[in-house]
């Protein structure tokens, strides 16, 4: 007789991750409708200037997300080797281009559908390198392969500054201004500037819930399994400028205001240490990173790809909006900058420790992080440790090394805890 | 009272049988990895050697590749850790470790207490492992264990210019058929070994002493191509391939301590 094994029942998901999947699915579906319509959609870089096409009603999607979807439900390999094999794409640049370049041109065959979420072809691109500038090949083969225009925003990186100087911020407004017009005669739409100062407003609502989410997270122990952030990142890059979002950060902040209330938490073990996650997440491998992490008691209770996201500036002002649009990611500040963002947080959260992820893919996110880790653990004093991965190709990582690395951390952090606790 | 460190590794299992978390009643070496009988073998010679039974260990902790499959281990802790304490019970005054093991290269910094204080390890590659040496001994149809003594023959060192483990058996190949001296292709690949490593020793930064762990200590060779390129002399202990095992069997030590 066989012997049946009962199922762990899955956890029911929360309301506000069901929300998230339903603001998603209506994103890809409200572009699917307006290109059966015959009407223009993007693709769009993560950090580009959304409230433009947000306010003239264009749909736009965003390969990054896109490929972290596809890579999360290991759907990702077998277009990374179509661009490695049949465009003959080098293995060295980032899987999530190879991802995409191998979907750009997958879907121009109607019956193709395998990947999941399937996105339409774009009409048009929308390119910032405020966070890489790898994207800028990436979006022009696109555009090439595609035969679409570009709409580029040029950031410029902040070298040993820890703010833009006045120059690059009025390079970046009058770029956006000048997108503004040049959208305007793409589409045939006249932009609505009072529209435009309320999907100004609306992702400056939402950028600071979720920032005001994120710093419960400062409680000890935590409210909230780190990786959780990971599923509502989405929000703020498909839909920064919309009501929707607004809607699902507050059920999100009131579960995790419950789990305070009640002194629970989402983090599935006891937490015995709280981490600072570096780097983008390993997708294909986040169900063995959490796992792994369970185990010995880690909760990575912050990391900076999460925050990265929040676009701070003053509605109205579009010096300010540039501003920010240079900023927020820290791919364009210098190691310094970030590793002082990174220890004040460090501190701020209480972490016993950093696990930083070598992506493979993102040179922008790992070449700083073998100085870095010094300069972290010189300011803190906690303890850090590098993994390799990769945020879409699975032949990176390795599980046995990934847990070397965090038994090792952790047997650090407990070294120390017991040290400090005498 | 008597505990036991086993140290699991890829290609070979290591034991040590300490008394009262200071004396070193027995070792053991078996050259097989986990994953094969290899762990219960010298769990068995180590406690056959002194007519031993489970029963008369206070505590068993297990280490290495394979620390998560043995059944009657009562804990198991990384290798890292286990190096480290292993050699600063051997050598007090290391505050740097090379480990090279099978599968993996690691530098370790220990703080002036002893404990495991920072470490770098190899990425998804082999070069600079236990790994890399056995296939190159392998396609130079020697022992690995003779890899040191072929080393101190050497004139010159043939060069290995490429890291990737199956590029350099290649280059090997290659330079054996036009007739390269045996040794100083060794030699070479000793260097292209030291190389890499010393990228991560320089990565996490060196504080003298400095010592080699683990099995590749016993070749000289390395050692000597290591030293050379951290410009520093390096540690050897006899027990030097036991040292996890050892670490293993005092944290065991240091756990039976707490219970009591």
């Amino acid at each position: 007789m066989t012997e049946t094994v009962a199922q762990k029942p899955k956890r029911p998901l929360p309301k506000s991750r069901v929300m998230v999947a339903a603001q998603t699915a209506k994103v890809y579906q409200d572009a699917w409708d307006a290109k059966a319509r015959g009407e223009k959609i993007g693709w769009s870089t993560a950090i580009f200037p959304q409230e433009i096409c947000e306010t003239m009603g264009i749909p736009v999607l965003y390969p990054e997300n896109n490929a972290a979807a596809i890579s999360a439900k290991h759907l990702g390999d077998d277009l990374i080797a179509y661009a490695e094999g049949q465009m003959r794409y080098p293995m060295n640049i980032c899987s999530y281009a190879r991802l995409n370049l191998a979907l750009a041109e997958k879907i121009q065959d109607p019956a193709y559908n395998t990947a999941d979420p399937l996105l339409p072809s774009p009409d048009f691109v929308l390119l910032a390198n405020n966070s890489c500038t790898q994207l800028m090949k990436w979006y022009e083969n696109l555009s090439r392969n595609l035969n679409i225009p570009i709409f580029f925003v040029d950031c410029l990186f902040n070298y040993d500054e820890e703010k833009p100087a006045a120059y690059k911020v009025t390079y970046i407004r009058k770029q956006i201004e000048s997108y503004i017009a040049e959208m305007e005669k793409f589409s045939g739409k006249k932009f609505d500037w009072d529209k435009f100062l309320e999907v100004q407003k609306r992702s400056q609502i939402n950028s600071k819930l979720f920032d005001d989410i994120i710093q419960l997270n400062t409680r000890v122990p935590a409210p909230v399994n780190g990786f959780d952030f990971f599923n509502y990142m989405s929000c703020l890059v498909l839909c920064r400028g919309k009501e929707s979002t607004t809607e699902i950060f507050k059920q999100l902040k009131l579960e995790i205001e419950e789990h305070i209330a009640n002194g629970t938490t989402s983090f599935p073990a006891k937490e015995e240490y709280r981490v600072h996650w570096e780097g983008i997440a390993c997708w294909p491998n986040l169900g063995h990173n959490l796992k792994t992490l369970k185990n010995y008691g880690v909760n990575a209770v912050i990391n900076g790809y999460v925050t990265a996201w929040n676009i701070v500036y003053e509605p109205g002002n579009l010096d300010s909006m540039a501003y920010a649009y240079a900023t927020s990611s820290t791919n364009s500040l210098t190691t310094e900058t970030i590793m002082n963002m990174r220890s004040d947080t460090i501190k701020k959260f209480d972490c016993d420790g950093m696990l930083c992820h070598v992506n493979r893919s993102c040179k922008m996110m790992t070449f700083h992080i073998f100085v870095g880790r010094n300069i972290v653990e010189e300011k803190t004093g906690v303890p850090c440790s590098n993994f390799d991965g990769d945020q879409s190709d699975s032949r990176v990582y390795s599980e046995a090394q990934f847990e070397t690395r965090v038994q090792g951390l952790v047997e650090i952090m407990k070294e120390n805890k017991e040290a400090k606790n005498g | 009272m008597l505990t036991m460190g086993l140290d699991i590794g890829s290609t070979a299992c290591k034991c040590i049988i300490l008394e009262d978390g200071k004396n070193i009643l027995g070792r053991a070496v078996v050259s097989s990895g986990a994953g094969t009988v290899g762990a219960q073998k010298v769990y068995d010679e180590a406690l056959a050697m002194h007519s031993l039974k489970r029963e008369d260990l206070g505590r068993l902790m297990v280490t290495g590749y394979g620390r998560f499959s043995f059944e009657t281990a009562d804990n198991q802790k990384s290798e890292l850790s286990c190096h480290a304490k292993g050699i600063a019970f051997l050598m007090p005054t290391v505050r740097t470790i090379i480990d090279i093991g099978g599968q993996d290269a690691k530098a370790l910094r220990l703080n002036a207490k002893g404990m495991l204080d920072s470490f770098v390890m190899n990425d998804k590659c082999a070069a600079g492992t236990g790994k890399f040496l056995e296939v190159m001994a392998g396609r130079l149809n020697v022992q690995t264990e003779e890899l040191g003594d072929w080393d101190a023959k050497a004139t010159e060192e043939a060069s290995i210019s490429s890291t990737c483990t199956v590029f350099a058996e290649s280059e090997v190949i290659s330079k054996l058929s036009m007739n390269v001296n045996l040794a100083n292709l060794v030699a070479g690949i000793h260097r292209s070994v030291a190389k890499r490593v010393a990228v991560l020793a320089y990565r996490n930064g060196i504080v003298k002493d400095v010592a080699m762990s683990g099995g590749v200590a016993l070749n000289k060779g390395v050692v000597r191509a290591l030293g050379e390129e951290l410009k520093t002399e390096i540690l050897v202990h006899a027990d030097c391939q036991l040292a996890g095992a050892l670490g293993a069997a005092l944290f065991a030590w240091e756990e039976l301590c707490k219970q009591a």
